[in-house]
């Protein structure tokens, strides 16, 4: 399978940040991971790299709701004002925990490739790849 | 009488002869009126005629002469022989006029005929009548005659006494002006006397309402129709002291809370002005000086013609039955805080079940990632050694446990967010008939005989919920069994008033009274060796109840427990 060239993982939680990227090396998912603690993170991340199409310009963007400092849902208010050219080369995933109603109905309105339940998997993995990059794990 | 021949002495000798007459005619007249002569001699056509007043007498003569009546005598010609000055005064006439006139000559033409029969029926005897007389100023007065045959010196002459009648018109027209008067003052005296019944009604209703009000044990008072106090029981005197300066209409301001004078005096303003019952609480001072509320009542007494005659009224001490709702007030006040606290506690709680079971399932999968990412990194063989292995199996099974708790927190959430009644009949032996699959291992494995009659075959329930009712209480009953005798369990379900009622009953463990009321709390478990983490039968009473059902336990410990659900129809 032909890896990513890069993706961003936004979670506060470090446990959750080092098993995410333990698998997703593991699964020898992205050439390049990187790591954001929070929304404004992520943000100045996008900003320095996305300038123009280059490498380190993540195009899977692994997003968790509960964040302090900005939140997802703020993380992405802000991205759409972003003035960066390589949105459109750009999926966002969110990651989620059980859903609160009112917060399903606000996620299925964002403008974002879809929302996953965590924990990540491998399965989980395989779907994201399948939908939006045209490619799968290979079997085991 | 004479004749043109006559010469000049002859004239002047005749005419010698007739003033020589006529001063004699004077003279008698004078003497007659007078009373000189009692009789005259009047010359007639066949000589003269003497005329006596027979036995007449000074006094009657004086009496007629003086009288304001016309009298006058006529002889049987129509001649009047005799006139009293009355008359010639009547007719505005000289005496010597009227005498020896005749009296024709005053009626007036239309009453000629009326005046001859009057005076054909005088000589017959007597008359009376009523006619106008003409008056030497032209105008006709109204006058009543009245005749009499009278005899003097055997010859008849009829006796006329004529009145004026005018005089009496005025008095006929006073007396109407008097009767009126009369009238008037008679209906006045009716009017007063109307009053006066009216007053004695108002003072004997009032002298009744006081003897009735002294028999009363509260303090009662009267007003009249204005709101003046015109009475005040002794119940007042007793509850003021005895205040014999003030005057009555002032003892009750005086007494009244200032604080409540105002509503007071706008509530008894509108009662007076309108009629209707007075109603209101207010404090009046006692002779000790403190104040205690009364509840003030009055109601108008009316008239049989529906007036205001008076206002009756008392005060009931009400002080205690006051502080004592004050006080109630004061409890439900609380009571009302409380569970509004209540309220928001519980809002809190379900909110944190909700958080709980959020925030907490991605700490447990990660401690559950880690434990695997540790696993890789040891050493085959170290994880095969003892205590490593034990360890290791306790985490896991630790991580199980908790992530089975938030799952069942996670439906509890759900649960509290369900709303409305399903409308739809769920067939109740379809979901028994699964439900007795799932569970069959654990049936068989004990040797429980399961026995299921229904009566009733359907319930408006939905149908995930009745499976975990259904569920739930039937693996209870395999759980809590008893170690002394095989289980056995009923289902049963039947029809009542209003409800469909499925009962569960099992020869289990049992339990004490004090254990039921807990039931149906959440993570509650009775017995520690089985498995499970409380929670079934919570979410059974939150499902019942949230679709307008409820739950009955009836249990004995040794013996057994029956669960009834009532679904409403």
């Amino acid at each position: 399978m032909q890896k990513l060239t890069c993706a961003l993982l936004v979670d506060d939680d470090q446990a959750t940040n080092y098993l995410n990227s333990l698998l997703l090396k593991r699964l020898n998912v992205t050439d390049k991971l990187l790591v954001a603690l929070n929304g404004q993170e992520a943000l100045d991340l996008l900003l320095l790299h996305c300038q123009e199409a280059v490498v380190e310009c993540p195009v899977l963007i692994l997003l968790d709701v509960k964040m302090p400092v900005m939140d997802g849902f703020a993380f992405l208010e802000a991205y759409d004002k972003l003035p960066i050219k390589q949105r459109n080369a750009i999926i966002i995933v969110m990651l989620t925990t059980s859903l609160h109603p009112q917060d399903v109905d606000r996620v299925q309105r964002l403008n974002i490739a879809g929302f996953l339940n965590k924990p990540l998997t491998e399965a989980k993995i395989n779907d994201v790849l399948k939908n939006h990059f045209d490619r799968h794990l290979p079997e085991a | 009488m004479s004749t043109p021949s006559l010469t000049a002495a002859d004239l002047a000798r005749e005419n010698e002869e007739l003033r020589y007459q006529l001063e004699e005619a004077h003279e008698l007249i004078h003497a007659i009126r007078t009373g000189a002569v009692d009789a005259l001699a009047v010359q007639g056509s066949e000589g003269p005629r003497i005329f006596t007043l027979q036995g007449a007498d000074q006094g009657y003569r004086t009496l007629i002469e003086q009288m304001s009546e016309g009298a006058l005598l006529l002889s049987n010609d129509g001649t009047v022989l005799y006139a009293n000055a009355g008359l010639a005064s009547l007719l505005g006439r000289n005496l010597s006029e009227v005498i020896g006139s005749t009296f024709d000559s005053f009626i007036p033409l239309p009453f000629r005929d009326y005046w001859a029969g009057l005076v054909l029926k005088g000589w017959a005897g007597k008359s009376k009548g009523e006619l106008p007389l003409r008056t030497e100023a032209g105008p006709l007065i109204p006058f009543s005659v009245s005749t009499n045959v009278l005899t003097f010196n055997d010859n008849d002459v009829l006796a006329v006494i004529v009145t004026d009648l005018s005089a009496q018109r005025e008095i006929t027209a006073i007396e109407a002006q008097v009767a009126e008067q009369n009238r008037i003052i008679s209906r006045k005296n009716e009017e007063i006397q109307r009053q006066e019944a009216a007053r004695q009604e108002v003072e004997r209703a009032a002298a009744e309402a006081h003897r009735m009000l002294e028999g009363i044990p509260h303090i009662a008072w009267t007003t009249n129709p204005q709101g003046r106090i015109t009475y005040l029981n002794r119940r007042w005197y007793d509850y003021t002291g005895h205040d014999n300066h003030t005057p009555l209409d002032e003892q009750w301001l005086l007494h009244l809370h200032p604080a409540d004078a105002e509503g007071t005096n706008i509530h008894l303003a509108h009662s007076l002005s309108t009629g209707d019952a007075f109603e209101m609480e207010f404090r009046f001072r006692n002779q000790a000086g403190a104040y205690r509320w009364m509840l003030g009542r009055a109601l108008p007494s009316r008239n049989a013609t529906g007036e205001i005659m008076q206002w009756i009224g008392t005060s009931t001490d009400i002080h205690e039955h006051r502080l004592a709702l004050e006080r109630i007030d004061l409890a439900q006040k609380q009571l009302r805080d409380n569970n509004a606290q209540l309220t928001r506690v519980n809002v809190d709680l379900d909110n944190f079940i909700y958080t709980a079971s959020h925030d907490l399932k991605a700490p447990i999968s990660n401690i559950e990632g880690l434990l695997d990412a540790l696993l890789v990194e040891l050493p085959a063989e170290t994880v095969q050694q003892d205590p490593v292995q034990p360890i290791l199996g306790l985490m896991q099974d630790s991580v199980n446990r908790f992530k089975r708790t938030i799952e069942q927190l996670t439906d509890v959430s759900k649960l509290q967010k369900e709303h409305g009644r399903p409308t739809e009949p769920i067939d109740v032996g379809t979901v028994v008939h699964d439900v007795r699959l799932d569970l069959e291992p654990l049936i068989h494995s004990n040797a429980a005989e399961l026995e299921i009659a229904l009566e009733a075959l359907t319930v408006l329930f939905s149908q995930k919920n009745l499976r975990s009712v259904v569920f739930n209480l039937l693996s209870n009953a395999l759980k809590y069994r008893s170690p002394q005798r095989p289980p056995r369990i009923s289902l049963r379900t039947w029809t009542e008033e209003g409800f469909v009622v499925l009962e569960v009953e099992d020869n289990g463990l049992g339990l004490d009274a004090a254990s039921k009321h807990k039931l149906f709390g959440m993570f509650q478990r009775f017995h520690d060796h089985v498995e499970g983490s409380g929670i079934g039968l919570y979410m059974v009473k939150k499902m019942v109840e949230n679709a307008g059902g409820h739950l009955i336990v009836r249990s004995e410990l040794g013996t057994g427990t029956s669960f009834l659900v009532y679904f409403p129809r």
